[in-house]
């Protein structure tokens, strides 16, 4: 049988967290402490992952191409 | 009461003239928008150009605050060497930041600078500013992988200076037909509150074949086959709308917007070359064929001031202490700018025509700025004449684009229709800004509008 991938699993944070976070996400659009703490978390990640220069030198020239052929760099 | 959501459907340059006057009555999805929700003309940025204004527009911030002043900036200290804008240049919050910071669910495609994909509370598509379909071009990275399986490879933009107009229309219709299949997608697979994403097929259909249709364009050839090619891509563009509106719920507030808009190009001006005729631009050689300037063997030593090509035109000056070989004195520099912005406003057309030539010094246009902007900001003949940086003419007007066939140009007025079907208003309201767009929507959303937004609700849509 083929094995479904799992697409989400469990981590535990301490029980006087999680009913902080549930008093913070009430009356906004988070729904369970779940969603915003992957929320979070994505954002932290994502902050790590950010390179200061977002375009390799190869990439640049690509872009740069491009902007001449649209006519934003004439 | 249920929560509203939002779809805001951009369409990259498209402006008053054709979506509320001269296409509608062939636009049935739109027109009914028009009809029945509230609508306005829509102030675009100094400059308007795609970039900023589209993230003027989503943050609610002056261009000066947002430190970002187009596509490029220049490297300080440097002549020729530029910075590109990209979505980390964006350091303000967006208002899909603010809304995922609600807890809103957001898709976002397409809205320019993009790439790299910023993390959403959702998802988020790059766009035209992508390096290669290789690349990592969504958030999170597996919706690449999503999209790929649905449409083949995901192109974000054409390029649409070419004479092989026949060719570029195709890809044209395919990448919008792609983008639109996207969008349904999304709209129907993946959760949301806020669903905005940009065409920018409209701007390259409207610089690729604006002469076609536009009569009083100097270019224009009665009975040409392409002469309703940019209605029929309007239609098209209509067509998708109509089917977003029947996938949209009756909480879901639908909303155009533009970046700004178009008009038909009278012309080129080559501001170096005029600068050169005014002895602010020195060169050690005359080019032999037309080059852009920094291939050109400028005598930075002896020059003042040099300019760059785009819609608009940027002029820098050589400051001492400021540039390599600067010539001006910092304490002549206003001296110096106020007798350039005196020329530049003389100047007249090809056959001695008067010109509504607009000059901004960044105090004027970026009161707050800060970063890298240029000392001065040129619309040749209110935008009708395009800026055009290469050398090497005989005369400094062009009657067509100096790097491949364009044949429209910006214009500062784009749109801005709300529809909401709870509502019936059908009515014109009074010129918006994009600075207004972002609270709007917080407003619509019941999201409290930070203080430091600077545009105002439009109060017809509260």
């Amino acid at each position: 049988m083929k094995e479904k991938q799992k697409k989400f699993t469990t981590v535990s944070i301490p029980t006087a967290l999680f009913k902080k976070v549930e008093e913070r996400i009430k009356g906004t659009g988070f729904t369970s402490v779940s969603g915003y703490v992957t929320y979070v978390l994505r954002e932290i990640v994502a902050e790590e992952e950010k390179t200061e220069e977002p375009f390799t030198q190869e990439d640049e020239e690509r872009v740069k191409t491009r902007l001449r052929a649209l006519g934003y760099i004439d | 009461m249920s929560e509203r959501k939002v779809l805001v459907i951009g369409l990259d340059c498209a402006p008053p003239e054709l979506l509320f006057t001269g296409f509608v009555d062939g636009l049935p999805n739109l027109k009914k928008l028009l009809q029945h929700g509230i609508h306005a003309r829509m102030k675009s940025s100094h400059p308007p150009i795609t970039i900023p204004a589209w993230m003027v527009m989503s943050t609610s911030k002056s261009m000066g605050k947002l430190e970002l002043y187009g596509f490029r900036h220049r490297k300080p200290g440097t002549y020729n060497e530029i910075l590109l804008a990209n979505s980390y240049s964006v350091k303000e919050k967006t208002v899909w930041d603010i809304l995922g910071e609600h807890g809103k669910k957001v898709i976002v495609i397409g809205v320019p600078p993009a790439y790299p994909p910023r993390p959403v509370n959702g998802y988020l598509i790059s766009g035209f500013m992508t390096p290669s379909t290789e690349k990592d071009y969504t958030y999170p990275k597996e919706l690449k992988k999503e999209i790929e399986n649905l449409v083949g490879e995901y192109v974000p933009d054409i390029v649409f200076r070419t004479e092989e107009k026949d060719k570029m229309l195709k890809q044209l219709h395919e990448t919008t037909e792609k983008r639109f299949k996207v969008i349904e997608y999304l709209m129907e697979n993946k959760p949301w509150d806020f669903l905005m994403f940009v065409e920018i097929g409209v701007d390259r259909v409207h610089h690729a074949f604006w002469k076609f249709f536009d009569k009083q364009h100097h270019l224009y050839q009665p009975g040409n086959k392409y002469e309703n090619v940019v209605k029929e891509y309007y239609r098209l563009v209509d067509n998708h709308i109509g089917k977003l509106l029947k996938l949209a719920d009756k909480n879901t507030t639908v909303i155009v917007v533009s970046d700004h808009g178009a008009k038909r190009m009278k012309g080129a001006f080559c501001v170096n070359e005029w600068l050169i005729k005014k002895g602010y631009l020195k060169l050690k050689k005359k080019p032999e064929k037309t080059v852009s300037l920094e291939k050109a063997e400028v005598n930075w030593g002896k020059t003042k001031a040099w300019g760059w090509g785009g819609y608009h035109a940027r002029i820098f000056l050589n400051v001492k202490g400021r540039e390599p070989q600067g010539t001006i004195h910092p304490k002549d520099y206003k001296k110096f700018r106020k007798q350039l912005i005196k020329d530049l406003e003389a100047i007249r057309g090809p056959n001695g025509e008067k010109w509504d030539t607009q000059v901004y010094t960044p105090e004027e246009i970026y009161p707050d700025g800060k970063g890298n902007y240029p000392d001065l900001t040129v619309y040749f003949d209110n935008l009708n004449w395009r800026s055009a940086g290469t050398i090497g003419y005989n005369s400094p007007y062009l009657s067509e684009n100096d790097k491949g066939p364009d044949d429209a140009v910006h214009s500062h007025y784009g749109v801005f229709i709300l529809y909401d079907s709870s509502k019936e208003q059908g009515k014109k309201i009074e010129d918006i800004n994009l600075l207004d767009v972002a609270p709007t929507i917080l407003e619509v959303m019941r999201i409290p509008v930070p203080p430091d937004m600077e545009g105002k609700i439009v109060k017809e849509a509260a």
